[in-house]
């Protein structure tokens, strides 16, 4: 095609790109350097306006021989390594129900659909009501059931309420990675089956040698993005526990956002914030390499 | 047999898909119950069950225009339609021009795109708080709008990329011969085309920014209290009230769980695809 009409589509494609890019770089890029500088001062509130002072790596420093931050950061690790664990052997097991022809019924698909749809602070107070000590299902079923003796308050012991949090949090996570992973089923194409099948491999060679290998990219990509999202964990700990018992539930997100809006130490909390969105970056990256070879694709 | 091993096997599956459905409904159905219960029947020892119960009280009463939930629905339909709107409206331009237009550094603006939606809130959340208090932008609806496109635009800019990719080039290339201006392509052959994944974008979007809650609980006081505000103000109540606390949660999810089961194609085709093949 002509040159002219090459240069036409490029100058379009300035003028259609650049609304967006603007405002990303406003609401995006800008603050997270911004976040960076604010990380490395004192920030107070000083009547209507603001007082900052430059103050070097001090915020890090004392961040880093905090013991709240430094459980935090644990938990938030444990929470994390668990729930991806969970979620992603739960979801392929439950991908493999979906995929059985039996189980192709719109109807589950459906089905899974709605955890993953509630709104997430639906999802929290519902979860709230379920654990709740003097009320809740929960203990009546297991209390019936005579799995319990008396009723457990679960939300009011540490180690107990951070386990019970990460279980709703499964429960809410388990949808998109079934549906992820179930898109990666029906990408294997049949003949490699066939294939198998005529070499002799019984249905468990076949699941590791066909289907294991099949998921591999998008297994990968899910323990990605699991993390990412295991990391953000926010509205149910806010429903929920609010950090409490004994700030036992105060993951990383939630710390950041406590010492910046309710203890209104700014520096702070944009330095903690910075350390979850380097964890979080190393994860995108991983994503990112992921996917990059699949891009040749694309060029004309 | 081999018959009755296939039997049991089906019988297995079927009890698996049993467990499955139980698994991922039971919670949702008794939050349904709950939501029809009045206060004495859920909080008797034994949970009470009587049909005679059942009342639609709770729905009644936190619709009461006095309580917060009726606006924070209110406030919650509209940011999130005016930032489908602003989103779609840049986003899918954005889209087009990546996918099919010569855009410099393409490739750069797209990373760009997909490395910022994993990054945690709370970072962007910090410097947006102090300059939307500079502009006075605290507690209003275009503040909120602003903020949540920096999570929209980008999901959007993605999802369109990724349809536009797949529409045949030659449909423009004959278009192009037919001496369209590469405008006129866009605005007559393309967008026609997209009308209905436009739409089913702007759902996803839709459902997305209605969902939200961290940005809003930072960005907004008392004037645009949206609806998963409104809810999470329940549990903190000193004597809580678990039926109008979940009635509260249905009506905020049911729009959402409805949209979602409608569009479940799209979402499956358009997202979770999107999100294995860049």
């Amino acid at each position: 095609m002509s040159n002219e009409f090459n240069l036409k589509r490029k100058q379009m494609g300035i003028w259609f790109t650049l609304p967006t890019v603007i405002i990303l770089i406003l609401v995006l890029i800008y603050p997270i350097f911004a976040s960076i500088v604010l990380s490395f001062q004192k920030v107070r509130f000083l009547g209507q306006g603001l007082s900052k002072e430059f103050i070097g790596i001090a915020n890090y420093i004392s961040i880093f021989s905090n013991h709240t931050f430094q459980s935090a950061f644990i938990r938030s690790i444990y929470f994390t390594a668990i729930e991806v664990v969970a979620i992603l052997s739960l979801s392929l097991l439950a991908a493999l129900l979906l995929n059985h022809p039996i189980g192709r019924h719109s109807f589950f698909r459906v089905v899974l659909i709605i955890p993953w749809a509630l709104s997430p602070v639906a999802n929290a107070v519902l979860w709230k009501w379920i654990y709740n000590a003097n009320y809740g299902i929960l203990n009546f079923i297991l209390y019936s059931l005579g799995i319990i003796h008396e009723y457990v308050v679960w939300l009011g012991k540490p180690w107990l309420a951070l386990n019970m949090i990460l279980l709703a949090d499964i429960w809410k996570g388990i949808p998109f990675i079934t549906l992820l992973l179930l898109a990666g089923l029906q990408n294997i194409p049949n003949y490699l089956y066939r294939a198998a099948k005529l070499d002799g491999a019984n249905t468990w060679q076949q699941f590791v040698h066909v289907t294991f290998v099949g998921l591999k990219t998008p297994l990968v990509i899910s323990a990605v993005l699991q993390s990412i999202w295991a990391l953000k964990v926010f509205d149910l700990i806010y429903v929920l526990t609010k950090g409490s018992p004994a700030d036992s539930t105060v993951l990383l997100n939630y710390l950041a956002w406590r010492e910046t809006f309710s203890n209104l130490d700014i520096g702070y909390g944009a330095a903690i914030a910075n350390i979850l969105f380097c964890m979080m970056f190393l994860l995108a990256l991983a994503y990112i390499r992921i996917l990059r070879p699949r891009q040749t694709r694309r060029g004309e | 047999m081999f018959y009755f091993k296939r039997a049991i096997g089906s019988l297995f599956i079927r009890l698996c898909l049993f467990v499955f459905v139980g698994v991922c409904l039971a919670p949702v159905l008794w939050g349904l119950v709950t939501s029809c219960l009045p206060q004495s029947a859920l909080t008797s020892k034994v949970p009470d069950f009587n049909l005679r119960n059942f009342t639609l009280e709770n729905y009644v009463l936190v619709l009461d225009s006095s309580r917060g939930l009726f606006l924070g629905l209110k406030n919650s339909f509209l940011v999130a339609l005016f930032t489908s709107i602003v989103a779609l409206t840049f986003g899918s331009a954005a889209g087009y021009a990546l996918a099919r237009l010569n855009v410099p550094k393409s490739n750069t603006i797209l990373m760009m795109i997909l490395a910022t939606q994993m990054f945690p809130g709370i970072v962007i959340a910090i410097p947006l708080f102090l300059a939307m208090t500079q502009f006075n932008l605290i507690d209003t609806h275009v503040g909120l709008i602003i903020v949540y496109l920096s999570f929209i635009l980008p999901i959007v800019v993605w999802i369109q990329k990724g349809f536009f990719e797949s529409i045949p080039m030659d449909l423009e290339k004959s278009a192009a011969v037919d001496g369209a201006s590469p405008l006129q392509t866009f605005q007559y052959i393309v967008l026609p085309v997209s009308l209905p994944t436009l739409f089913a974008t702007g759902v996803f979007a839709f459902i997305e920014s209605w969902n939200e809650f961290f940005f809003a609980i930072i960005m907004t006081r008392v004037n645009v209290k949206v609806s998963s505000i409104a809810i999470a103000e329940f549990s903190g109540q000193y004597q809580t009230l678990y039926g109008q606390m979940l009635a509260s949660a249905v009506l905020a999810s049911l729009p959402i769980v409805v949209l979602a089961i409608l569009f479940r194609k799209f979402i499956l085709e358009g997202f979770v695809e999107g999100a294995v093949k860049a």
